[in-house]
């Protein structure tokens, strides 16, 4: 495993773990819907 | 016309629903041999741009449709395209909106029934690789296997009373029936609320027991858990100045993201007028994401590396997922265990996958024809299991299976989105559409993703068409017209169009008559007022 193999792993996971992690925070701390 | 009562019972759920939708064989073992083919960790470089500035905003424009669409009382592709393409022309391309999820439910369900028995098989035992033979021996013995459970030895060979695999179908196409049958909050939600952390969680046991594999063959010490990492993700750079790796990498994204298939727009369909669309597709894709490039992406090929070597870790979709990790599992210590929890999650996957393709079917036939949640699942099933039955009886060498797919599993695919993003930015009105997206979502959409939707997406997507009528179809013609399998198979995808098309007419017909605005002659009353919630 190279050194920009270890990069492309980590930046890649990284980036859709945070932006699954920022999505979920948004929708779970939104206000209870309407009826 | 029938009055359609059916709401996502949460924001949750619709997201969850979507999300299973996306989420299917292609993540795990599509998206790792598309990656280690085109270039390793810069494959991911093309494959982020096309999800951020394709699949993203197409996968908006979709929601924007489906809950346009529902609030002028229509639920299925061709009534909602011929809102937002204005007539008939797109009501009737809308047409490919339900022959896309009909016709991939016919094979898909039975791939389905094999991640089930092959969770079975290795709950009880196993499918018969003796590891201390030869590796070769081993892979004829996974590869025969394979080839009998599948039934491609011959036409009709899943008929002869022998396989098992036949009660794994009827468990699933029961399944299927009765979620789709209990209705959207009930069945389909209630089922995916479960079934997505279930999965989460069965991938999270494979990933551990991967990445705590050491190197397990001291003859072998190269092959390792970095090495098999490395073997997936080194990046080899030179790649990214082929545009086969670009184009692999944005039909990678497309595929996965379930955009172009009908499912959205009727999932979105079901929501109320101030729902947010923008987050909740936003997190939908994020997390197909994470399912793809986190779990797809660690576990598949870098298990296959670490026991076989890097010589028996390339293969097609099934190839790797039935032929080559059942090898891998029968190395592993706890293999079994570990197998039976890996294909009990793609069964999981699969299955909210062909939920989803059900009740866009189911909607079609219930306001296209007036009739009942119980007589709409009726007439789903009964045409759904002629076509399964078709494909099933047909499985000598899946010629049945790969015509369909390759024809509308793939092909069609391309076109729906093509229809779906031009009727969006140049019928409907890109502005108008972002402005419509913009009611009652949580965050707001790019001011750059106009310009996209109005020239990109359309651009790239008939480019595709164009390359694929160049280059791909002539061939796929003379291979389906040199069999009679293949060409019986186009026949019955042909006889469905033709259903489809009258049962369209019909509804038209209804629509008119009930004075519903089908060809989106009027906005919404309070259309102007989109905003964004902060």
């Amino acid at each position: 495993m190279t050194t920009l193999g270890w990069i492309s792993l980590l930046g890649s996971v990284g980036f859709v773990v945070g932006l699954t992690a920022w999505c979920y925070k948004r929708v779970l701390t939104l206000p209870p819907e309407d009826a | 016309m029938t009055k359609h009562t059916e709401q996502w019972a949460s924001r949750l759920g619709v997201i969850l629903a979507v999300a299973g939708s996306a989420v299917g064989l292609g993540n795990f073992l599509r998206f790792p041999g598309q990656a280690a083919a085109n270039g390793g960790g810069a494959f991911l470089i093309p494959y982020f741009c096309a999800l951020l500035l394709l699949g993203i905003p197409i996968g908006w424009c979709e929601w924007t449709m489906g809950r346009y669409g529902g609030l002028k009382g229509f639920h299925s592709a061709p009534a909602i395209l011929g809102v937002i393409g204005k007539g008939r022309v797109a009501r009737y391309l809308g047409v490919i909106g339900v022959l896309i999820p009909l016709c991939v439910y016919f094979y898909y369900v039975f791939i389905e029934s094999w991640c089930l028995g092959y969770c079975i098989k290795f709950l009880t035992g196993g499918i018969g690789i003796d590891v201390g033979a030869p590796i070769a021996e081993q892979a004829k013995a996974s590869g025969d296997f394979y080839t009998s459970y599948t039934g491609q030895t011959g036409d009709g060979a899943l008929f002869d009373g022998t396989h098992s695999v036949l009660w794994f179908w009827l468990i699933t196409i029961a399944l299927n029936t009765w979620f789709v049958y209990r209705g959207l909050s009930k069945g389909i939600e209630a089922f995916c609320k479960w079934a997505m952390p279930a999965m989460a969680v069965c991938a999270v046991v494979v990933l551990i027991r991967v990445l705590t594999l050491g190197t397990p063959d001291a003859n072998f010490p190269e092959r390792n858990v970095v090495n098999g990492l490395g073997f997936m993700w080194n990046p080899d750079f030179g790649a990214l100045w082929n545009p086969q790796t670009w184009m692999a990498a944005a039909g990678q994204i497309f595929f996965s993201l379930s955009v172009g298939f009908g499912v959205i727009i009727n999932y979105a369909s079901y929501l109320r007028r101030r729902d947010d669309v923008v987050l909740s597709g936003l997190t939908a894709s994020a997390t197909n994401e994470l399912f793809e490039v986190g779990f797809g992406g660690m576990i598949t090929l870098p298990a296959a590396f670490i026991f076989l070597g890097a010589s028996m870790t390339i293969g097609g979709t099934f190839g790797l997922g039935f032929n080559t990790l059942p090898i891998v599992f029968a190395h592993m210590p706890l293999g079994n265990v570990v197998a039976a929890v890996w294909f009990f999650m793609l069964f999981l996957a699969a299955i909210t996958s062909s939920l989803s393709m059900l009740q866009p079917v189911k909607a079609f036939f219930s306001e296209a024809l007036g009739v009942s949640n119980a007589g709409a699942t009726v007439i789903t099933t009964a045409i759904s299991l002629v076509g399964c039955g078709f494909v099933m009886w047909f499985s000598g060498g899946g010629v049945a299976l790969g015509t369909i797919d390759d024809w509308v599993g793939t092909f069609l695919i391309v076109v729906l989105a093509a229809v779906q993003v031009i009727c969006f930015a140049w019928v409907f009105g890109a502005r108008r559409g972002l402005a419509e997206a913009h009611r009652g979502a949580q965050m707001r959409i790019p001011g750059f993703i106009r310009f996209i939707l109005l020239f990109v997406a359309p651009a790239y997507l008939l480019f595709t068409i164009g390359w694929f009528c160049v280059k791909t179809l002539p061939g796929w013609w003379s291979a389906a017209t040199a069999n009679t399998v293949a060409v019986m198979s186009l026949g019955l995808v042909g006889a469905v169009v033709l259903l489809l098309v009258i049962c369209t007419a019909i509804g038209e017909k209804r629509w008119r008559a009930e004075g519903l605005d089908l060809d989106g002659r009027e906005g919404l009353p309070d259309e102007e007022e989109g905003s964004v919630r902060r």
